[in-house]
This record gives C-alpha cells, structure tokens and sequence, in this order.
C-alpha cells in the first residue's frame, strides 16, 4: 500500500501536497492542558471506543495507538512525515493516534485539543481534502457533542484556532522565485490577504530546499470553503509566478540550468556523504528539473518521497542503531544512492 | 570576537555607553550580560523575553497598571484558569473559559481574528440534537409548536449550510420554507 507521498500526483506543477486540519473538543471535557492524566486516560478511552468503527464511514483501514506506546524514534519520524507536530512531541500526558495505512487521515486525540482531524493529499486538492476532512467531522460529531458556541464558533485551546478551527495548508516548491531579491519583502505581502507563508526545512533565515507552507492565519469570520479559496488561490499564484520565472531562465540559459541539474542527479546518485543542507539543496534542483521535463526519472517516484526519506529520525529507524553526525550524512547518502530511480536517457 | 569580560564565549550584545557624551563600545555574550547590572534593561536579558511573550502581551492588551492586579483575580470556575495564566499561555483551560474572559478579550480576538463572529461549518450535532437529527425531516412531533420552531430552526439550519456551500438555490428554497413557517405561525395565532 502506498503512502499519500509515494503516490504520484500528475500536472500539480510546483504544488507538492496539501494538508486540511480541523481543530475540535468534546463538550464533556475540560481542554487538555487542564485534563489530569486519569482524567486524560478516561477521555481516550472513551473516544477510542467511540470511533472504533470509523473505517465504516469510507471502508479505510484505521491504526490506532497510544503515543506513549510508541518510541520516542517512531514519534520523531511521524513528526517528519507530518502526521505530529513539535507542542505534541513535548506534550506529556497520554494521547493517542488514529491513522490510515496510507497515513492520509490521521486523528490526533488529547494533544492541544481533544480531537484533531487532519487529511494530507499530494498536489493541490483542498476541496476534497475538505470534503473528507468534513465528513470524518460529522462522524465524530455524531458522537460526541462539540463545544461550539454560537459567536465563537468551535471552541479550541488556542484563540489562534477558535471559530473554524480549520487551517488549510498547501506546500509549494519555490526554487526560482525564492532566489528573487524582492521575495523576502512578497511573503510579508502575503499577511495582507491574511494568509501566512514559512520555509518548511532549514533554520533561521536558511531555507534548505525551496519548500514553503501556505496557510490561512485567521481561522474565524470566513467560512471553511473560502478559507481553503483563499490558500488555493495564493498557491496558485505562487505557482504561476515560479513558472514565469522558470521560463525565462529556460528560455535564456536552458543549458546552464540543465548542467545544475544533471550535477545534482550526479552528486545525489554517487555520493558517499551527504549533509541535509547539500541533499536538500540538490534534491530541490533535480525537483524543478523533473518539473520542466528536462530530466525523467525510470521509475515513478516523486522527489517529496526522497526528501521525506533523507530526514534524520527515518534514517535512524531504517539503520536499527543511533547514528552519529558523520554515520548520518553517509547514511542518508546510501539510502538516496537506493531510493533515487535512473535516468531515462535524453 | 569574543566577550570582553569572560574571553570564553562568542559576544553578541553590543553595548554602547555614553557618560558626559564620551561614547564606549563594549562586546559582552548574553550570559555575562546578564549577570552584568544594566538598570532597567536587564530584563532584557532575562530567558524568554520578548519572543515568546509576545503573543500573550498582544492578548493580555493594555490595561492600566492598577487595574491588572484586579483582573489576575478572575479565574474559570470551571478549569481554574486564571487571566493571568490565560495571558501567559495565550490558552483556553475550557470552553467556559470563552465565557468567563470573554468581555477581557473581546477586543484582542478581533485583533487576532480580523473578526469576532463565526462564519462557517456548524456541528450537525449540538446540546443534545441528535435524535431530532436522526429522524426524517417531515416528522411531525407530538407538540406541534416545538415542530414548527424545530422545523424552522432546522431550516435555518440547512440555510446556513446551503449559504456556505455557496449553493444559493437550495438557500432559497430555505429561506422561503423558513417565512412559510413563521407566516403560518403568525397566522395561527
């Protein structure tokens, strides 16, 4: 069974995937943060018995677990491929998750809110994920009684969530435009249309890969569908905006272009060392590559996959034993010299 | 460069004396500079200060100085949240919480939210709903006056949900079965 990121996702352009995350809290209960941990051990039992038969709702299968039954390595990796977030890694009273094999819905119970509904989809499908995310909502609510009042709307932990407790998020590859003097000064723009955008990988101002997060800042006062519009939308524009640049510098030093590309297939399919930044870097190049078609990869196999597999806690799963920096950095340049498809021949 | 006081660690506060309008230059790191008496900036200097307050300063407003150590007093019968711990946290312990802070913060949530009123998704569900929902639309109740109030309220409803799905055919349908329902009601009594 493939995985959401493993699916390949045709004309999403520079869009990789997109994330709908419904914040909720059962009526009954205190929030979490004020939950005791009987109080907490209670409360997830009861949902669990409550949504054990929520694979009925669209005949998926669902995987539940406690977190504390999991190792702090399987939280981490999870926290890479999006399903748990940092606040819920640091959390310490019991929680618990529910998942798809494919890992496309994921229920997150007792972290910052009692219930946290999050579908992921490859490219740019927010309506469905929506509409998904919607459906799996209706279920739950069946029940248990939502706080919801009338002028806040669903009542979260955090005023940054109330109202739709929704946020809308689409990740776009932004290699081109990013390079712009003028970018740094387009993303503060950005907060005017009342949408925020952040560099998914890297440190401080550095950003390893190209990859920024478009989300909704506010959640309250616009409804769920013109929320997801307004996220769409921008993606689409950052989207467009990537492709004239990327036109240009086709169109005037295509074979320039062509050489960092082949260099970066080259470096990420023989190297024996690789530091994050490097194969971030190179992974993005051969991304915008296989974008403009230049470069074709033999097998199917989107660069996201790889960027997800190189990250430090999958690695340390996949090699049974801790790693130091240097065993990382050889580690994660084995596993690409595996994973990474060849080329098919121009 | 290196801190001038302790020549171990990496400097990164500048410090720019001017005594009698003789100006000095000093590179301290953070952690001399904080054991360093700089008057009132040595708040500055302390752990969280100002980024992770930031959003709870936002939160917590202006409120006169007098009038703070009042509202510290307010707590969530509920959860036991205090304002103050509200501020901190920039986290609500309950959802009686929204009630309790509610007039406190009215103002900051509509800075935060560009709004104070949700537009949106209601739950189907709600105070206990559920039967009602469960059973076919035309089913008529025993009392017939809570019919035509559920009936309208339901339709008020589905209006809603039409409005925000942008369907506005099926909203007008609503809002006309809504006015057949009070105007039968007017009618009766």
């Amino acid at each position: 069974m493939l995985k959401w990121f493993e699916q390949m996702e045709q004309e999403s352009g520079n869009i990789v995937c997109c994330k709908v995350r419904l914040a909720r809290n059962w009526s009954e209960y205190v929030f979490p943060s004020r939950l005791s941990q009987d109080q907490s051990r209670e409360l997830l039992s009861r949902l669990n018995e409550g949504l054990r038969d929520l694979g009925d709702l669209d005949g998926r299968d669902y995987e539940s677990a406690y977190l504390s039954d999991l190792s702090e390595l399987d939280r981490r990796a999870l926290k890479e491929r999006r399903i748990l977030n940092s606040s819920i890694l640091e959390k310490k009273s019991p929680m618990s998750l529910l998942i798809t094999r494919e890992e496309d819905i994921s229920l997150v119970l007792n972290g910052m809110d009692h219930i946290r509904i999050q579908v992921l989809s490859p490219g740019l499908r927010l309506t469905e994920a929506l509409k998904t995310a919607d459906q799996i909502d209706d279920y739950v609510n069946a029940r248990f009684d939502y706080a919801f009042d009338e002028k806040y709307g669903y009542l979260t932990s955090f005023p940054t969530n109330m109202g739709t407790g929704m946020r809308a998020t689409a990740m776009v590859h932004l290699p081109s435009l990013s390079m712009g003097k003028k970018f740094p000064a387009m993303l503060n723009d950005m907060g005017r249309f009342g949408v925020s955008i952040r560099g998914v990988y890297g440190e401080g101002r550095e950003n390893y890969g190209a990859l920024y997060e478009i989300s909704n800042q506010k959640t309250m006062g616009r409804t769920e569908k013109e929320l997801t519009d307004l996220v769409n939308k921008v993606a689409l524009q950052l989207n467009d905006q990537e492709n004239q640049v990327r036109e240009m510098s086709l169109k005037r030093h295509r074979l320039e272009r062509e050489d960092e590309v082949y260099k970066s297939y080259g470096v990420l399919k023989y190297a024996r060392r690789l530091t994050m930044k490097d194969a971030m870097t190179f992974l993005s190049q051969l991304m915008s590559g296989v974008c403009d078609g230049f470069v074709r990869l033999e097998e199917p196999c989107p660069v996201f996959r790889l960027m997800l597999g190189i990250q430090t806690a999958n690695l340390q799963k996949l090699s049974d034993r801790p790693l130091g920096k240097e065993e990382l950095d050889m580690a994660r340049a084995a596993y690409l010299r595996s994973e990474l498809p060849g080329l098919v021949s121009p | 460069m290196l801190c001038e006081r302790c020549k171990i660690r990496e400097a990164n506060i500048q410090y720019t004396e001017v005594i009698n309008g003789v100006r000095t230059e000093h590179n301290f790191c953070a952690q001399c500079a904080k054991e360093m008496d700089f008057g009132q900036y040595s708040a500055i200097f302390d752990g969280e200060f100002p980024l992770a307050q930031l959003l709870s300063g936002l939160l917590g407003g202006e409120v006169p100085v007098q009038k703070k150590d009042h509202l510290k007093q307010i707590v969530c019968p509920t959860c036991g949240t205090t304002y103050e711990e509200f501020v901190n946290n920039s986290c609500f312990g309950c959802s009686d919480c929204y009630g309790v802070f509610d007039l406190l913060i009215q103002d900051n949530i509509r800075q935060l939210q560009g709004s104070d009123s949700h537009k949106g998704k209601r739950p189907v569900y709600h105070n206990g709903s559920k039967p009602e929902l469960e059973t076919e639309e035309e089913t008529v109740p025993e009392s017939r006056e809570d019919s035509l109030e559920s009936q309208i309220r339901m339709w008020d409803r589905k209006l809603k949900d039409a409005l925000r799905m942008e369907e506005y055919e099926t909203a007008a349908v609503c809002r006309d079965k809504i006015r057949e329902l009070k105007e039968g009601n007017k009618a009766d009594a």
